[in-house]
């Protein structure tokens, strides 16, 4: 028996043990593929003469174009359609082609790129530790003859590299895509209500230049308030619209941008091929007529409180144009209503001394505001309460408050207001429950 | 039958010997990356090389690295024309006065070996920014140089000067860990505000910090971080600064500490620091703090 065991096992050792074939799916090891990959792409990178032109779509949503040189040395020359800067002027940065988990390419010292992804939101305007959720540092998905593929890696945006023509470069150099970027005047205009007349109608607009997001508004047939919001990005002649604007016979898939008039602060634009402006105007479109009264009753319906701004009044397109920030320790303005009985208070609020808590120092006391029958909100002044300063942020926002015009009132939100002077439209504040 | 079993026998280990040389299919050549990235050198890496790498070895990434920093934070890369200014100011603001008051044995031996630069600053899900932070007194990284300006670059303010004065405040807050780990800091240091510690210092500010006897609101975390903010904050403020800060604490703070003892806590801790100065490492203190103090004016003023 024991023999029969050791034969069977001789037998099966000769045949089990001789399987010598190597079945590796790929002819060369990970390392030599790797390199030949990476080095595909610098060739690809650094092969295109004009540069690439890039597209990226940031986690926030915004589509942003640029233009990127490689050359052999790890550096990149770029331009970006953020702002009129970027736009003109060529900035010089280094990049490297890294093995990480997959072949990756990664912007490494600060450039256009990277602004959309910096953490201070002042350099970009989205979150502060998180900016506009965009990468610099991007896994290389595909390689064509004329477009490479890429993922970031932190944020995972979509970046799309296509080769340029000297044309698309020159569209740069020549300062074309600046022209386009005069655009971002248009929240230059001093008044809050911007119009544009296209095909007979008179459209309200409104712009969010961080989200690019354009909004027009305007009355119908029946007397009712439209609204039509899209997503825009910037292309070599002026913006084009993610999703067309039709109103009847009307259709508008872009913006030409021709210029921003300085001296009339007005933006010159063609839309369908005929010459139109962006300018401002002093009255919405339609007045909400119980605006003023909604807002005023809406913080003595929930709890008694108050409205808030921390930005107090933006006059002539200048944010907090009072001063309301310099002040030391100033935390926010507030409009409560019916304060005391019969009495309203303006006042900025102040944190503490000891940094844990908010006090009022002082506020003016308005008389309930008078609502008038074409939508406007008046306020008077019936005292004030401590020792008001009679010059300075907190004096001159009291004033701001008092014109004899008064206020409209527009409803952005179910707990926001943006409060426009009715004598101009160029000073107003955006009030938040 | 006993010969052929014997045969087998023989056979049969050998056969499993050779039958298992299989080839390594994974040939190991040229891995990519391995010994660090590789660029084409420019000014900027001889610059550094030139300044810190061959007299101090110590090396400085300035280039993209997310394993250096917080993997999970947003951070970006410092801009190119930010990085020799910087190093420049590290290098006369501590550097320098460290050199010329303890020799560069001294130096060259406690330093750290390795800066991380990175432009922007750290967001924490609390809402505070990190400006700084340091491993294994090795490595010190050193956040927002997008922001950096001294004197000599255009568009400077003296509103500018926090931003170099809090880079040279998490150097020197840096190199005191790694002084305090090499030779511990007297035991009668922890002792002089010990129970008012608290991991919730993050809610305090500088001012009820140092009510209660503490230099900064960082120095309320613990005696190690106390120790360092001290001689940090003395170093960098010189000393008049430091006894602006000592005179300007008034009324009483919320856990009862009067102004007078806060006075006299932050001068025992004082005191304190310039003897472990000079018992631990045979340095004079306000001589240090003279000449680090007068490199940081020559960067502001």
């Amino acid at each position: 028996m024991k023999k029969i065991f050791l034969y069977i096992l001789f037998v099966g050792t000769l045949f089990s043990s001789c399987q010598k074939n190597n079945d590796t799916v790929f002819d060369q090891s990970p390392d030599v593929r790797l390199n030949d990959a990476l080095a595909k792409y610098q060739s690809a990178l650094s092969g295109s003469p004009a540069g690439w032109n890039a597209t990226i779509r940031t986690g926030n949503g915004g589509v942003y174009h640029f233009h990127f040189r490689f050359n052999e040395s790890n550096r990149v020359f770029m331009f970006a359609d953020i702002d009129l800067e970027t736009a003109t002027t060529a900035r010089e940065s280094s990049y490297r082609l890294k093995a990480l988990q997959t072949p990756s390419l990664i912007f490494d010292t600060y450039s256009y790129l990277h602004m959309l992804a910096d953490p201070d939101a002042g350099v970009n305007g989205g979150t502060y530790g998180q900016g506009l959720s965009s990468d610099f540092e991007f896994s290389l998905d595909s390689l064509a003859t004329d477009s490479i593929k890429l993922t970031g890696r932190f944020n995972g945006t979509k970046l799309t590299l296509v080769k340029a023509t000297q044309a698309d470069l020159d569209a740069w150099q020549n300062g074309q895509w600046a022209k386009v970027l005069a655009f971002e005047n248009v929240n230059k205009i001093p008044n809050y209500f911007r119009r544009i007349t296209i095909a007979g109608v008179t459209y309200e607009v409104r712009v969010n230049l961080i989200a690019r997001i354009i909004t027009f508004t305007w009355v119908n047939g029946s007397g009712n308030l439209q609204t039509f919001s899209t997503e825009y990005n910037y292309n070599s002649t002026g913006i084009a619209f993610t999703t067309p604007f039709v109103n009847g016979s009307t259709t508008v898939n872009s913006l030409e941008v021709d210029g921003w008039d300085t001296n009339n602060l007005l933006l010159k634009v063609k839309v369908n091929g005929n010459a139109a402006t962006i300018a401002g105007a002093t009255q919405p479109l339609k007045i909400d007529l119980t605006a003023p009264s909604r807002w005023w009753q809406y913080a003595i319906d929930n709890g008694g409180l108050y409205w808030i701004s921390v930005n107090g009044f933006t006059i002539n397109g200048v944010e907090d144009a009072f001063g309301l920030k310099t002040m030391g320790k100033y935390y926010y303005l507030i409009y409560w209503p019916e304060y005391d009985p019969g009495n309203d208070l303006l006042a900025p609020v102040f944190l503490n001394a000891a940094g844990n808590g908010l006090e009022l120092l002082y506020g003016a006391a308005p008389d309930t505001p008078t609502f008038t029958g074409d939508g406007r909100a008046i306020f008077t002044l019936l005292g004030n309460y401590g020792p008001h300063p009679n010059s300075g942020p907190a004096a001159l926002t009291r004033a701001q408050l008092l014109i004899p015009q008064g206020y409209y009132f527009i409803q952005t939100s179910a707990t926001t207001y943006d409060m426009v002077s009715a004598s101009d439209a160029k000073a107003w504040v955006s009030w938040q429950f | 039958m006993r010969i052929r079993k014997a045969a087998l026998f023989i056979t049969l280990p050998l056969l499993i010997i050779l039958s298992c040389r299989k080839e390594d299919p994974l040939k190991v050549d040229d891995i990519p990356g391995l010994g660090g990235d590789t660029w084409v050198k420019g000014p900027i890496d001889q610059w550094l090389y030139d300044t810190l790498t061959v007299p101090f070895n110590i090396a400085t990434k300035y280039k993209w690295d997310q394993f250096e920093l917080e993997v999970n934070k947003t951070i970006v890369p410092p801009k190119e024309e930010k990085i020799i200014p910087v190093m420049r100011t590290v290098k006369k603001m501590w550097i320098d006065p460290y050199i010329a008051q303890a020799g560069e044995l001294f130096f060259k031996k406690y330093s750290p070996k390795f800066f991380v630069l990175a432009g922007s600053a750290s967001w924490n899900l609390d809402g505070s920014i990190t400006l700084g932070t340091a491993e294994g007194g090795r490595k010190v990284v050193l956040y927002l140089l997008n922001d950096f300006l001294n004197k000599g670059m255009p568009g400077y303010q003296l509103k500018d000067s926090s931003v170099l004065k809090e880079m040279a405040h998490v150097i020197h807050h840096e190199f005191t860990h790694i002084l305090d780990q090499t030779i511990r800091r007297q035991i009668e240091f922890d002792k002089v505000t010990a129970g008012f510690y608290t991991s919730d210092w993050i809610n305090n500010s500088d001012a009820t910090a140092r009510n209660d006897g503490f230099v900064t609101a960082y120095a309320l975390s613990q005696p190690g971080e106390d120790f360092a903010e001290m001689v940090s904050m003395m170093l960098i403020e010189g000393k008049s600064g430091f006894d602006n800060i000592v005179n300007g604490i008034t009324g009483t703070s919320v856990r009862g500490t009067t102004a007078a003892e806060a006075k006299a806590k932050l001068r025992q801790k004082e005191t304190l620091v310039v003897s472990y100065f000079r018992d631990s490492w045979g340095i004079d203190f306000y001589s240090l703090q003279t000449r680090v103090r007068t490199a940081i004016v020559n960067e502001i003023y």
